[in-house]
């Protein structure tokens, strides 16, 4: 269950920007996850407001979670973008390059983004 | 009265640990020292290969081995009995390490103090594979009692490793079969070194100590 630790990297990042823009509070963190993150949204929602809970800066602020396309990185031909649309029937997760068919292709492990927050700041 | 901002972040939720992994790995780089993150299922056989990599390494370096699990020193006992140093980390229920748990137990210690760093991650074919823990390489063991679809089915853990451990292939044709195993790594990314191994008959260390690029002095 990876969800905790990503909720609590989340918060431990927001809490900095926060503090940066002595914000009051966040309103809406938005984060972006491709399939490979392997994210169970509910488990992320449910470590979110547990990790959040004591800290009055989180106080009913909302977890956005958008999905986006896999996105891979061909090491045979350099393409770059999302994997053979026609998919991968050997392997439960498909990072086959569309253009020359290899599957020797980078996975971007950073690819799991904070996207924006929204603050609320005194005025 | 206030008012509300949106601000544009753009940054991985990974960032504060990739950064101090990204430390880890240079600081030891720069000091010469080797670090291996070692990673697989539970009843792998991790903590085995270990021992057998201890035995082997622990006359010629100074071994440190990084153990996580949830609870107990069990897997860190065990390893210790052959002449290395280790310290185990108890994540409580955490399924993986990071960079973080690493870096404060390197706190602890004299990095000079050791010459070849292991973590033994916490037994997780999931978790482990999207926290860097600042290695210079990963390793990925499974056993071929895990059954012949494990890597079909966990194929992304592999994509960051160089090497792939088939274990436990004593057991090979009574039953079970590393065949399939061993061509299903070596389809995930090209170079991926796949050894078989048996952590119990001793088959394979020697090509996996290889593998890490360590050298053993000859006896004289």
């Amino acid at each position: 269950m990876h969800e905790y630790s990503l909720a609590y990297a989340i918060v431990e990042q927001v809490k900095e920007i926060i503090e940066e823009h002595k914000a009051l509070r966040v309103k809406k963190i938005t984060i972006s996850a491709g399939p490979y993150e392997l994210i169970i949204p509910d488990l992320l929602q449910d470590s979110f407001k547990i990790i959040t809970d004591e800290f009055e800066e989180f106080k009913e602020s909302i977890l956005e979670l958008i999905r986006k396309p896999a996105r891979i990185t061909c090491l045979e031909c350099d393409y770059k973008g999302e994997p053979d649309s026609e998919g991968d029937d050997e392997f439960a997760y498909n990072f086959k390059c569309p253009e020359c068919g290899s599957r020797d292709t980078h996975i971007d492990r950073s690819y799991l983004t904070i996207e924006s927050v929204d603050l609320e700041l005194p005025s | 009265m206030s008012q509300e901002k949106k601000i544009s972040v753009k940054k991985t939720v990974y960032k504060k640990n990739d950064e101090l992994a990204e430390e880890i790995r240079i600081k030891m780089k720069n000091k010469g020292k080797l670090f291996f993150n070692i990673m697989g299922s539970i009843g792998a056989g991790k903590t085995l290969l270990l021992e057998n990599l201890a035995v082997k390494l622990s006359s010629h370096y100074r071994v440190f081995v990084i153990n996580g699990d949830v609870a107990t020193t069990i897997d860190a006992d065990r390893i210790a009995r052959h002449g290395v140093k280790t310290v185990q980390i108890n994540t409580g229920g955490g399924c993986h390490l990071n960079a973080n748990l690493i870096a404060k137990e390197l706190e602890k210690i004299n990095i000079d103090d050791f010459d070849i760093y292991f973590t033994e991650n916490v037994g997780n074919l999931i978790c482990p594979a999207a926290w860097d823990v600042g290695a210079q390489m990963n390793i990925v063991i499974v056993s071929i009692t895990e059954g012949e679809y494990v890597i079909k089915k966990h194929p992304i853990i592999f994509k960051d490793a160089e090497i792939a451990i088939i274990n436990k292939c004593d057991l090979d044709g009574l039953g079970f079969d590393s065949k399939v195993l061993e061509e299903d790594a070596a389809k995930i990314k090209s170079g991926m070194k796949v050894i078989c191994t048996s952590a119990k008959t001793g088959q394979g260390i020697d090509d996996f100590i290889e593998a890490l690029g360590i050298e053993i002095p000859r006896d004289e």
